[in-house]
């Protein structure tokens, strides 16, 4: 764990979670980036980005969004939500981020695919927590990773996102050091 | 090593912004264009990898891009972009030298995997020239030449600094004999009995690096049919010497940072420490305090490579070794060539020494070279050195930088603005010629 408990990552649900189900998530984030984290619904609805002759959601347009509403204490915001979300290029994403910017968003959306019936709750909730740590990853500047286990590794199926580890590898975790020093020297300034 | 450097062109600024946001997560370079006029200036200023192209296009269409791009550099690889009412014109696009076509929109695996595939392939090209290349400098190397006092000053350094065991840090610019200065070290230090191991770091494709500098374990990867030694491992008991150590990526810099901190390292899917001793000698061409400073070079990296550094002179500031270097090269190719070529002529020498010799001492030796092959008589005449030839024509009050650019200008309209071509002629790499053009801002006429 990186310790830096100057900073905060703020958790926004958008739509019907369990509180538990997020509390965990949470305690999954903080064990990687250290930070404190502040559960907030700031975003009551995504129909700003819905695009009809897709039916799907826009996520850049909600992380724009994201950044511009996030209260001024957070140091990093990451969405939650259950819709699909594309990019304009492409069929889908499972997230985006700002590279090194503030905001980020996951889609549970397709997570659910291929989920056998035993232990399909943890398999969930592992393939949640790997991509909000690895969406919010790229904006602590982390690009994807060719270490196949890394959690920064860019997944081609959701057979990959079960493959991968939910650590960072040393590389990207010096990267990760690099830039949360980076981040207090500037706040220090 | 530096990123994959891609262009993105499309006349709808979203498609062109969320593709830019997407591949830059992948840690590509990216750059974009809004129509096909603005991607073929693009293309003329700077070095691409891969370009990804609408079709349908406002003036300049995709194809058209796709063709005049090929015709400049064959070796860049097109991707051409298409909705799906548009396949038979992707269809052609191929025939007509594109790498592939994507149906828009599309699958982020396809992407992906599309990328993935280029960049391999390209790498494995590049890998091809490497051997080539070094397989041609083993042949070459000789010792280093100088009486002039920047380089009795070199020569007074490296006597200093060979017997200690400090890391030892070259720069200077391209062929100014960085690799000969490394040599000269190990040569004359305690390490000499040992190898002199050099790894070209801007040379070796990235997803090969790691593997040939630590080694691998049978069985690491799918490839990794034999236990392999890196050449970290081949290097212990003599100086390894890290050419072009600006090129390394961040990856390698970390690992290279601890095999720096610790002299311990691991081969790949190994689990046994690997304990070496050597000397390590770095060169680059590159400003690394401005490569920190852009983010894209450690700073711990950089204070643990520079304990002794050095700055090896341009030819340009040592004009007066000049003659003796050219008579060297000229005996030697003479002797290569089994030509009975005796001296350089006069007229010629005063050419030579007009010259303001950009690629120093390599590019000299490539003249030189080039200059014995096409020579009929016992002496180099000036009319052997084509490349010089312009001079004579430029007004006497000209500068030698207008004297470059006219004869890069002169070579690119004789090979029809074919980069690679040019390139050829010029005997530089196409990188350094796309950086000529824009230094000296060289357009095509419309």
């Amino acid at each position: 764990m990186i310790s830096a408990p100057a900073h905060t990552i703020f958790i926004s649900p958008i739509g019907n979670f369990d509180s538990d189900f997020i509390a965990a998530v949470s305690k999954e984030i903080q064990r990687i980036f250290g930070f404190s984290i502040s559960i907030l619904s700031f975003l009551s609805g995504l129909s700003f980005a819905y695009d009809l002759e897709r039916d799907q959601y826009n996520s850049t347009t909600i992380i724009q969004k994201l950044g511009i509403d996030a209260p001024p204490e957070a140091t990093k915001v990451l969405a939650i939500t259950e819709v699909d979300l594309f990019i304009p290029i492409l069929t889908y994403v499972y997230g985006e981020a700002q590279l090194g910017g503030k905001a980020c968003i996951i889609s549970t959306h397709r997570l659910s695919e291929g989920l056998s019936l035993v232990n399909a709750e943890n398999r969930f909730f592992e393939r949640v927590t790997k991509e909000a740590i690895h969406e919010l990853g790229h904006t602590f500047t982390l690009k994807h990773c060719p270490d196949h286990s890394c959690i920064m590794h860019y997944c081609r199926s959701i057979t990959d996102v079960d493959h991968k580890s939910d650590q960072l590898c040393r590389y990207c975790r010096i990267l990760l050091e690099d830039e949360i020093k980076r981040m207090d020297s500037k706040s220090d300034s | 090593m530096s990123s994959t450097k891609i262009l993105i062109v499309d006349d709808e600024l979203i498609m062109r912004e969320s593709l830019a946001g997407w591949l830059e997560r992948d840690g590509h370079d990216i750059d974009k264009a809004s129509s096909g006029e603005e991607a073929l200036e693009k293309t003329r200023s700077t070095r691409y990898n891969i370009l990804l192209v609408d079709i349908k296009m406002e003036g300049i269409s995709g194809l058209e891009v796709l063709k005049q791009v090929k015709e400049n550099d064959a070796d860049i690889a097109v991707v051409m972009i298409t909705a799906y009412g548009s396949i038979q014109t992707a269809i052609e696009a191929i025939k007509n030298g594109a790498y592939d076509y994507l149906l828009k929109p599309f699958d982020p695996n396809e992407l992906g995997m599309l990328i993935h595939k280029i960049i391999r392939d390209q790498a494995q090209a590049r890998e091809n020239l490497f051997l080539r290349e070094e397989y041609k400098e083993r042949t070459r190397f000789e010792s280093m030449i100088g009486q002039s006092p920047a380089m009795r000053e070199i020569f007074n350094l490296i006597q200093d600094v060979a017997p200690v065991d400090s890391t030892v840090l070259i720069t200077g610019e391209t062929g100014t004999g960085k690799g000969l200065a490394a040599k000269a070290i190990h040569t004359n230090s305690p390490h000499c009995e040992g190898p002199f191991v050099v790894v070209n770091c801007g040379a070796i494709p990235e997803h090969l690096m790691e593997s040939e500098l630590f080694g691998h374990q049978k069985g690491a990867f799918t490839d990794a049919r034999e236990t392999k030694k890196g050449r970290l491992e081949l290097a212990h008991g003599g100086t390894i010497f890290l050419d072009e150590i600006g090129e390394v990526s961040m990856r390698m810099q970390i690992d290279l940072l601890r095999v720096l901190e610790d002299h311990v390292f691991y081969r790949v899917g190994g689990t046994q420490p690997m304990t070496v001793d050597f000397r390590i000698i770095a060169a680059t061409n590159r400003n690394l305090e401005e490569a920190i400073r852009n983010g894209i070079f450690r700073e711990d990296l950089y204070y643990r490579l520079n304990v002794v550094s050095f700055e090896m002179p341009t030819l340009r500031k040592r004009k007066e070794d000049i003659p003796l270097l050219a008579e060297h090269f000229l005996h030697r190719f003479a002797q290569e060539t089994k030509k009975t070529i005796h001296k350089i002529s006069r007229p010629a020498m005063d050419e030579i020494m007009l010259y303001e010799w950009p690629g120093n001492v390599r590019e000299l030796e490539n003249a030189i070279e080039r200059a014995v092959v096409v020579a009929k008589g016992r002496n180099l005449q000036p009319e052997d050195l084509p490349l010089f030839r312009p001079i004579t024509c430029v007004p006497a009050g000209a500068s030698l930088k207008d004297v470059e650019k006219t004869h890069i200008i002169k070579v690119l309209e004789d090979c029809d603005w074919n980069i690679s071509k040019s390139a050829k002629i010029l005997e530089i790499d196409r990188t350094t010629l796309y950086n000529k053009i824009k230094l000296y801002d060289i357009k095509k006429p419309h």
